[in-house]
């Protein structure tokens, strides 16, 4: 048995995920995912049923394992108890163990998502923080968006909110104190490290493009991860 | 002999079981909690695999039922059950006892309540029925409309509901329904030559020398469709057509459609009577809920306890031909035992 077969092995998840699959589609069927990507959740758990390092390899380098959105629609669903979200969970977590991410265009946004939303919950307490929601990256949220990202003390205050203050209330400053248990929380759990292998396998693949700057920051690489998926 | 059983349930199994014991000089009661006998084969038109009509079958219980030494009691339950030395003795629900030196248990089943697969929308859409409605609706012999009284232009035939699902308890294989709705699917199409005919499937389960045939001349003959995949929901469109969701997993692409009409294959499930009686004679019960039988190849009509015996679909899920089968056997065996005891 190859590492990704053990990995996948070791991972309570997987278990708890893929007892044994029958291939009715019902997954599929119900995947939200499946109706926008060319995805097929139960073709996946069918790879990996397989036990072909080789072929699990390739989904891990694949957008495949990307396309899903954790909604588990599969689990109310298939009639052998499995859970292909889950089974999903445990592909996305090897492939950033091991790097394979870097290989799709979907999985290279791993560094975008760790840098916003992982970077942000530690060091202001909240996965989405206002101050990250640029209005320039965020035409979705209308014109007046600028405004209120401009403006957020009044905004928030009319609306009840205390705004990065001390003292209760929504969004409320997170004191150094609590900010200082997620952060152990992480390294406890390995959230720390996944993260630092997440940055590691980035740099390499900047590197390996030549999109590395002379300090060592990849501005240009995120640059190009998130130009590289415009559908 | 001057022997005594009691047949509890007079449908398929009961019935012959009791007949062929009668023949044998036995005395035997039949115990049934509906006013008539035969059971759920009242309620089928034609029967796999040779379409033969079941009221053929049923003539021939009736007739087995009259079989001198037989004593047929309808609308009776069973209230109490107790051990005494030479066998057993029963009180039903009208306050009669009956001694018997060796009990057949000859329950049946139910037909899968197909409201528990919500996502299905049984008896929330108009327009989705199940197989035994179906087969009354062809008994009837009125015309298959949807319920606005139209003449469905598609019709999908849905496999595997309520059962090999761990998502309502049953894990198991009905065998009857595969056959069944590739039979319908026929029926249906001969009735309604123009109707495009759909049957979803994750595998056809067609064992046996006839049953194969059947699939074969259904796509031969017949151009019914066969898809595979679950379903994932069905949900009403405003004219109360259905949009059916599946994977074709051969294809490998999700795949919506719109139909004027859903037959939902429903499985069988342990009868509410088969657990009364199981509880009241204090037998055992499989992981399934039937009642099980020590030894599947040797002792497929025995029980946990010595006199009872089990005679058709109250142990598994079985087709017309093999509950007559089983109810044969179970005549033989409780033929053995009456004179080894």
């Amino acid at each position: 048995m190859g590492i990704v077969l053990d990995l996948l092995k070791q991972d309570v998840r997987f278990h708890e995920g893929l007892k044994a699959c029958m291939n009715c589609g019902v997954c599929t069927a119900i995947c939200p995912a499946a109706e926008f990507y060319d995805y097929d959740p139960r073709m996946l758990v069918s790879i990996v049923q397989s036990n072909d390092e080789e072929a699990i390899i390739e989904l891990l380098k694949s957008d495949t394992i990307w396309y899903c959105g954790q909604c588990m629609s599969c689990k109310t669903r298939c009639p052998r108890n499995n859970c292909p979200g889950l089974v999903i969970n445990v592909l996305r977590k090897i492939s950033q163990e091991l790097g394979y991410f870097t290989e799709s265009v979907k999985g290279r946004q791993q560094i975008l998502i760790k840098r916003n939303i992982g970077d942000t919950i530690l060091k202001t307490g909240y996965c989405i923080h206002p101050s990250i929601v640029k209005p320039e990256l965020h035409p979705e949220q209308g014109p007046v968006w600028e405004w209120v990202y401009n403006n957020p003390n009044d905004v928030y205050e009319r609306m009840g909110g205390n705004f990065d203050k001390e003292g209760a209330g929504t969004l409320r400053k997170i004191n150094n104190e609590v900010l200082g248990e997620l952060k152990a929380i992480f390294e406890v759990t390995g959230g720390t490290l996944l993260f630092d292998k997440i940055e590691k396998f980035s740099a390499m693949k900047a590197r390996e493009a030549g999109l590395e700057g002379t300090d060592g920051n990849i501005d240009k690489y995120i640059e190009k991860v998130n130009a590289e998926d415009k559908i | 002999m001057g022997k005594s059983i009691v047949t509890i349930g007079g449908g398929i199994a009961g019935i012959e079981a009791s007949g062929i014991l009668a023949e044998l000089g036995y005395a035997v009661s039949v115990i049934e909690k509906e006013p008539d006998f035969g059971g759920k084969l009242k309620n089928w038109d034609h029967l796999f695999p040779n379409m033969r009509k079941a009221e053929e079958i049923e003539d021939y219980l009736s007739r087995k039922g009259k079989t001198p030494g037989i004593t047929l009691f309808p609308n009776t339950t069973i209230a109490s059950f107790e051990n005494i030395k030479s066998g057993f003795v029963l009180k039903s629900n009208h306050g009669v006892s009956y001694s018997a030196h060796a009990v057949i248990v000859a329950t049946g089943f139910e037909v899968f309540s197909a409201e528990r697969k919500e996502e299905y929308g049984y008896k929330i859409y108009d327009n989705v029925i199940t197989s035994a409605d179906l087969e009354k609706r062809l008994k009837s012999g009125t015309p298959l409309t949807t319920l606005a009284g139209k003449t469905p232009q598609r019709i999908a035939f849905i496999h595997c509901v309520g059962s090999r699902d761990a998502k309502v308890g049953n894990t198991y294989c009905s065998k009857v329904c595969c056959v069944t709705g590739v039979k319908q699917a026929i029926e249906v199409n001969k009735l309604l030559p123009a109707t495009q005919i759909f049957n979803f499937y994750m595998d056809l389960r067609m064992h046996g020398l006839e049953h194969e045939e059947i699939y074969k001349t259904a796509q031969e003959k017949h151009n019914i469709q066969f898809i595979r995949g679950r379903l994932s929901e069905v949900s009403e469109n405003i004219d109360h057509s259905l949009l059916i969701k599946a994977e074709d997993t051969l294809s490998g692409r999700p795949l919506k459609m719109n139909v004027d009409l859903v037959v939902l294959l429903v499985g069988m499930e342990p009868g509410v009577g088969t657990t009364a009686i199981g509880k009241a004679c204090n037998i055992e019960f499989n992981q399934y809920g039937y009642l099980k039988i020590p030894d599947v190849h040797l002792a497929g009509n025995l029980t946990s306890r010595k006199g009872i015996f089990v005679a058709g679909s109250c142990s598994c899920p079985m087709s017309v031909k093999d509950t007559i089968e089983h109810a044969r056997s179970a005549a033989f065996e409780v033929h053995r035992y009456l004179i080894e005891n």
